[in-house]
């Protein structure tokens, strides 16, 4: 008997949801086939990849984005250059440096930042706050202000926080929120309950539903994206449809094998090339797995995966 | 497997608030009705205007716009002996949420009920019994396999026949509600969908009664693979148990919130 080929695509799908305005805004989900199964239907948009700058900028021990920032001198200027990286879909700006437990940068002083930023580009923004939420809460607040009209994503809000973040960012000023749990599908599910209840339209959150960067139980990650997308899809469960966004580069370039530096360890080679190697096999899986967008920093990685995107979808 | 399927009984014109709004085409008691069991978590709703011999097709016309306007297109089963209004209903009828359900046919004067489902490209209630309640499940599965050749022969889907085990009633035939649970679990082998009134099975018990004898039996009959009952989806007790054995079937993801989803 001949193979009969039948298109595995569902009649839920995934919400859609806007980041950024004008031309440059780009549509996060939308899909009704499992992640880039695009031979079973189209896929309405594809997977996004951000470039990503930190409140520092960039890091400057990294010779290779050294030379690709080479002649920046403020923010603005590597805002641009980030923006103009080949394959960036949107620009993300991690504020690392506000943790309490790091440079505790202030508020103002973030808002000092992402106001030169959002001066100096016209692509859609993305906002990663610090590991604190208290911090984030009180950081995303007055971004979300400062940023009124340009329908910027903010990452994250958890468990702890939503109802602020979602009050204040998502319901107040109309921006885009991110829902964070950690590889934890009934969490997942329940952050989402949560922040519909306090009001927030089905076209106005994503969710980040955890990752790792490979090869630090990222199994884990596979199997939480699988069962959220069967949900979202198989099942039509309205509660796990939002969009994954995944900030890949944050769990990448923490780890070892991106950090340690070629004097340390000659033998694993240049850490140039670890550190994007580490970031184009983490951000594959995670599109493979089901994320909606990832977040990169290196201009190589960037390319790559668009590259991957394009030829797959 | 989806989710349990819930269509709301409560429009029904044996209700004295619901005949009279029907016989007078006034919106509000319906209106309210259907709310109500949406809120409380009913997929579809069941729409009885009864044997409207007289009016049946503008009656039955008027009731689905009426809730399709009113209710974001709820999907709808329309429940009445008068086959043109069933018809008329469905002319009217908006797709976007799920397929009309036809309510029903069986084996005997009502099997042509299925020829109107499978023409107009309707889900169809198929109730395994032929003149009253059949008295075994050898004669249920007779029943079935009549009704889904006939669905079959005209070219139907499998699974858009339902097929309606009968519920029976404690109070009387106490001695028959394994030979159903038994029969849906043979209707779940074999990859059917299954529907039926749930509420039979406790009929004329107390009052207070009625929640825990129908919820048990859901879950029993849940766990047998029944897929869907027409019930009363205000009975917290009942819908309660539902999404709890839609958790426990996994088909449903849990979350701490899932009883107020």
């Amino acid at each position: 008997m001949g193979f009969k080929r039948v298109p595995q695509k569902y009649s839920a799908s995934i919400n859609e949801v806007t980041i950024g305005v004008g031309e440059k805004a780009i549509k996060l989900g939308g899909e009704n086939v499992k992640p880039l199964y695009s031979f079973d239907a189209e896929i309405a948009n594809a997977p996004k990849v951000g470039a990503e700058i930190t409140d520092e900028g960039y890091d400057r021990t990294v010779a290779s984005l050294a030379a690709y920032y080479e002649g920046c001198e403020t923010i603005a200027d590597i805002a641009k250059k980030a923006a103009a990286m080949p394959g960036a879909d949107f620009l993300a700006v991690n504020l690392e440096g506000a943790d309490p437990n790091g440079a505790n940068k202030s508020v103002e002083e973030c808002a000092a930042v992402v106001s030169e930023v959002a001066g100096a580009v016209d692509v859609p923004l993305v906002i990663i706050g610090c590991k604190n939420a208290d911090k984030n809460t009180e950081l995303f607040n007055k971004l979300a202000d400062l940023l009124q009209g340009k329908n910027v994503l903010f990452v994250s809000c958890k468990e702890e926080n939503y109802k602020n973040v979602a009050a204040s960012a998502g319901l107040a000023y109309n921006q885009k929120i991110c829902a964070e749990s950690a590889v934890d599908i009934n969490l997942a599910k329940q952050l989402n309950v949560l922040i519909s209840q306090m009001g927030l339209k089905p076209d106005t959150y994503v969710m980040n539903v955890g990752s790792a960067a490979a090869g630090y139980g990222f199994e884990y990650v596979v199997s939480t994206m699988d069962r959220v997308k069967d949900a979202a899809l198989a099942q039509n469960d309205a509660m796990l449809q939002m969009p994954i966004f995944t900030p890949v580069s944050s769990e990448t370039w923490s780890v070892k094998e991106t950090i340690v530096t070629e004097e340390d360890i000659p033998e694993w080679g240049s850490r140039d090339d670890r550190a994007v190697q580490m970031e184009v096999s983490t951000a594959a899986a995670c599109l493979a797995a089901g994320s909606n967008a990832v977040v990169l920093r290196h201009p190589e990685s960037v390319a790559t995966i668009s590259k991957m995107i394009a030829a797959l979808v | 497997m989806g989710k349990f399927i819930v269509i709301g009984e409560r429009i029904h014109c044996i209700s004295p608030s619901i005949r009279q709004a029907m016989e007078t085409m006034t919106p509000d008691p319906i209106l309210k009705r259907a709310k109500e069991q949406l809120d409380a978590g009913a997929t579809y709703l069941d729409v009885n205007i009864g044997p409207a011999e007289k009016n049946g097709p503008e009656l039955m016309q008027w009731a689905v716009k009426l809730l399709q306007e009113n209710f974001d297109n709820v999907p709808l089963c329309l429940d009445t002996a008068n086959q043109k209004a069933i018809e008329a209903g469905i002319q009217v009828y908006n797709r976007e949420k799920g397929k009309p359900i036809v309510n029903s046919a069986d084996a005997g004067d009502r099997i042509s009920n299925i020829d109107l489902a499978a023409a107009n490209d309707a889900i169809c209630i198929a109730l395994c019994s032929k003149a009253g309640v059949p008295s075994d499940n050898d004669e249920r599965m007779m029943y079935c396999q009549e009704l889904l050749e006939r669905g079959m022969g005209l070219g139907m889907e499998a699974e858009d026949l339902w097929f309606d085990p009968l519920f029976v009633v404690i109070k009387g035939m106490q001695d028959k509600q394994r030979d159903v649970l038994e029969f849906i679990k043979q209707l779940a082998d074999m990859g059917f969908n299954s529907t039926g009134g749930l509420s039979n099975v406790s009929n004329m018990t107390p009052k207070h009664i009625r929640p825990i004898l129908d919820a048990t039996m859901v879950a029993m009959a849940i766990n047998n693979g029944l897929t869907s009952a027409i019930a009363n989806p205000c009975d917290v007790r009942l819908m309660e148990t539902i999404k709890s054995a839609d958790i426990i079937m996994n088909h449903s993801l849990y979350a701490d919130s899932f009883l107020e989803l």
